[in-house]
């Protein structure tokens, strides 16, 4: 009898699986692993104007960035604008998505389609929109001036809200849907359980849905807040010159000052601040509801 | 504890009304079966009871209390889903704890409370598992548990067992009885399945198309069926149509003249006929009515045989004989004597369209 050898699909030895992940891990590696190493080990070689960048073996650059107010100010505004950006976010986008998931009306996907519409407009266009909208000879201010509502023109352009409004706006879709699908995957019965057994809304949202949609409020702070980390259209249309954020600060120092090695090293403050914020939050959203 | 009424309830989606003027009286400590075929409007009907649906008329009484605009956090209704709805990150202990939690119990309360809830449906030891490391009926009896630990006014159950292989199914059914009976809880069940209804009910209520068509206890519903639909949803009958001629005369559509019992409205009616009541063989002659027919099938249930006989080319009958291993079952293309008695006959005026 001739003998077939027959492996069951996943044990080693069958490539097949494996052979799949080889041209997505080549593409990781070489479009992201390999730029950070080299950008980490540009971060570490010494900057001689003229000369743009010397091979050395030196964390100057980083002292730089921790040692100089001005860079730690960025940063921190940065830190700020993101958190505040991901709070409101989630704030505003958990009731958005639990209606998104739990309607019955037909129009569900048209409801869908009005979230995501906003991610049809790039941030550069949008940003430029309200520009457009807001600014101080913008079509809000002419039209409350020429009502008589207001004398001078109010500042919303280039202030921290305009930003983290701005942010906010480009930001929520991907909260939103996020949670919508974790939300939907939760039994409403779960939900009813939990009222039927006393619990009114409120307390109901605190013992059951948010731990079980634990998932998708810890993916969708993750995608958000690092979004909001590395903006950089709406900040520099919508912050102006004067509000300096990582993500606009890192392509300044290479594209405008040429400075290599102080780009790297911004960059990976960024990348590491982001990580740590990352994990830290994790962290602390598992604690309180896991 | 307390009695339930229900007062002219009524659900309409649109213009399409699902639960049609529902007029029930729960005794205390009593337990009625809501029995119907599908859509007829249970689950509106319960979930109206525990507040999830807002009726669009009537009203809901717990004791002497109107509830009917409460919402459903404050209800003191215990409620088993049928997919149990336990909170999967909660253990069993937890599940059962919530809703004394949720009544503001304090913490040397709440303890042996949960102990004894779990104890109730036999499930001791079992309090720091996490439901997705129980079996399903496991996890209907924590659901039990939980909906019983707070002591409702009312418990309510939609289709409990459904999703119960049908040994457990028939164990089960049993044990919640038992439960009901040993708390007193006046309790709402909902079923489709008509044993089930029959086993576990103090009363039923049968449901069609959003309206009651009776409510009665097993014997009431199944020796004096209301109506036809009654008399075809509980228990099984053959229909033969027909016409009530003379009092206590019914002439059916095939020409056969019966005897049926004397208060049969006259006009157009159909009569229906239980197959156990039934007689086969000689002695069918000493009956009111007994015909001769033609064996046209026999179907073998294992205990009992169902003998479907031929009387002529428009009425038939099903017979249900118990299975004697005696070598005399009828065979198909016999003849053979049918007979019943008048009292046997439930006849119902026909609804003219
Ligand atoms: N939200 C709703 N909108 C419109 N119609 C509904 C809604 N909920 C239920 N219905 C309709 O109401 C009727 C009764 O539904 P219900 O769930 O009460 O039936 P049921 O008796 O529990 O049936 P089953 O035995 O199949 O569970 C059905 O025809 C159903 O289509
Ligand atoms: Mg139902």
């Amino acid at each position: 009898m001739a003998h077939v050898s027959q492996r069951p699909v996943g044990e080693p030895g069958n490539l097949t699986a494996a052979g799949l992940l080889v041209p997505a891990t080549i593409f990781v590696a070489i479009g992201l692993m390999v730029p950070i190493a080299i950008l980490f080990r540009y971060s570490l070689n010494a900057f001689v104007p003229g000369k743009l960048m010397v091979d050395a073996l030196t964390v100057a650059n980083y002292v730089k960035f921790f040692t100089d107010p001005f860079y730690l100010q960025v940063l921190w505004r940065t830190v700020r604008v993101a958190v505040a950006c991901t709070f409101f976010c989630l704030i505003f986008g958990f009731p958005l998505a639990y209606v998104l998931a739990r309607t019955q009306s037909r129009y569900k996907n048209l409801l869908v389609m009005a979230i995501v519409l906003p991610l049809f407009v790039g941030n550069a266009v949008r940003a430029a929109g309200w520009m457009v909208a807001f600014g101080s000879k913008g079509f809000v201010n002419a039209t409350l001036m020429g009502m008589g509502v207001i004398s001078t023109p109010i500042e919303i352009m280039y202030t921290e809200t305009a930003v983290v409004i701005g942010i906010i706006a480009v930001n929520m879709p991907f909260m939103v849907l996020t949670l919508q699908s974790v939300i939907e995957g939760i039994d409403r019965n779960v939900e009813e359980a939990a009222f039927s057994l006393g619990a009114p809304p409120m307390t109901m949202a605190m013992r059951v849905l948010f731990p079980l949609a634990l998932p998708g409020i810890l993916a969708g702070v993750i995608l958000t807040f690092i979004l909001a980390m590395n903006a950089y259209a709406t900040p520099v249309l919508l912050g102006g010159p004067k509000f300096q954020t990582m993500g606009p600060l890192v392509f300044s120092t290479f594209a405008q000052q040429n400075n290599w090695p102080f780009g790297g090293a911004v960059s990976f403050v960024l990348m590491t601040v982001t990580l740590i914020l990352t994990i830290a939050s994790t962290l602390l959203i598992r604690r309180r509801y896991a | 504890m307390a009695s339930l009424t229900l007062d002219g309830l009524t659900k309409s989606y649109g213009d399409v009304a699902v639960v049609k003027s529902v007029s029930l009286e729960v005794r205390d400590g009593e337990f009625l079966v809501l029995l119907g075929p599908s859509g007829c409007g249970k689950t509106t009907t319960l979930r109206m009871i525990a507040g999830f649906v807002p009726p669009s008329g009537g009203s809901i009484r717990i004791g002497d209390q109107d509830i009917t605009r409460l919402p459903p956090w404050k209800r003191n209704a215990g409620l088993v889903f049928q997919s149990y709805a336990l909170f999967p990150h909660m253990t069993v202990a937890q599940n059962v704890a919530f809703g004394l939690e949720m009544r503001k119990a304090t913490r040397s309360e709440v303890g042996p409370r949960v102990a004894e809830a779990l104890r109730l449906v036999r499930l001791d030891g079992y309090g720091e598992r996490y439901p997705r490391q129980l079996s399903g009926g496991q996890q209907q009896r924590v659901a039990l548990a939980r909906a019983l630990v707070i002591r409702p006014d009312v418990l309510l159950l939609d289709e409990p067992l459904s999703n119960l292989d049908a040994k457990l199914r028939l164990q089960v059914r049993l044990e919640i009885r038992a439960l009901q009976q040993q708390t007193g809880l006046t309790t709402v069940m909902v079923t489709h399945d008509q044993e089930e209804a029959l086993t576990m009910a103090d009363r039923l209520v049968v449901m069609s198309d959003g309206a009651v068509r009776q409510v009665g206890t097993q014997s009431d519903l199944y020796e004096r069926p209301a109506d036809l639909f009654v008399a075809d949803f509980v228990g099984r009958s053959t229909m033969i149509a027909g016409t009530v001629t003379d009092p206590g005369a019914f002439r059916s559509d095939g020409g056969l003249v019966l005897t049926c019992p004397a208060a049969a409205q006259l006009g157009p009616a159909t009569l229906a006929l239980r197959p156990e009541r039934l007689t086969l063989g000689p002695a069918a002659r000493g009956l009111d009515n007994h015909v001769p027919g033609t064996v046209s099938f026999v179907s073998y249930l294992g205990a009992m045989l169902d003998v479907h006989v031929r009387l002529n080319g428009t009425d038939h009958v099903v017979v249900q004989i118990p299975n004697k291993a005696d070598g005399l079952a009828p065979a198909v293309g016999d003849t053979i004597e049918v007979g019943w008695p008048a009292s046997a006959c439930l006849v119902f005026p026909r609804e003219t369209a």
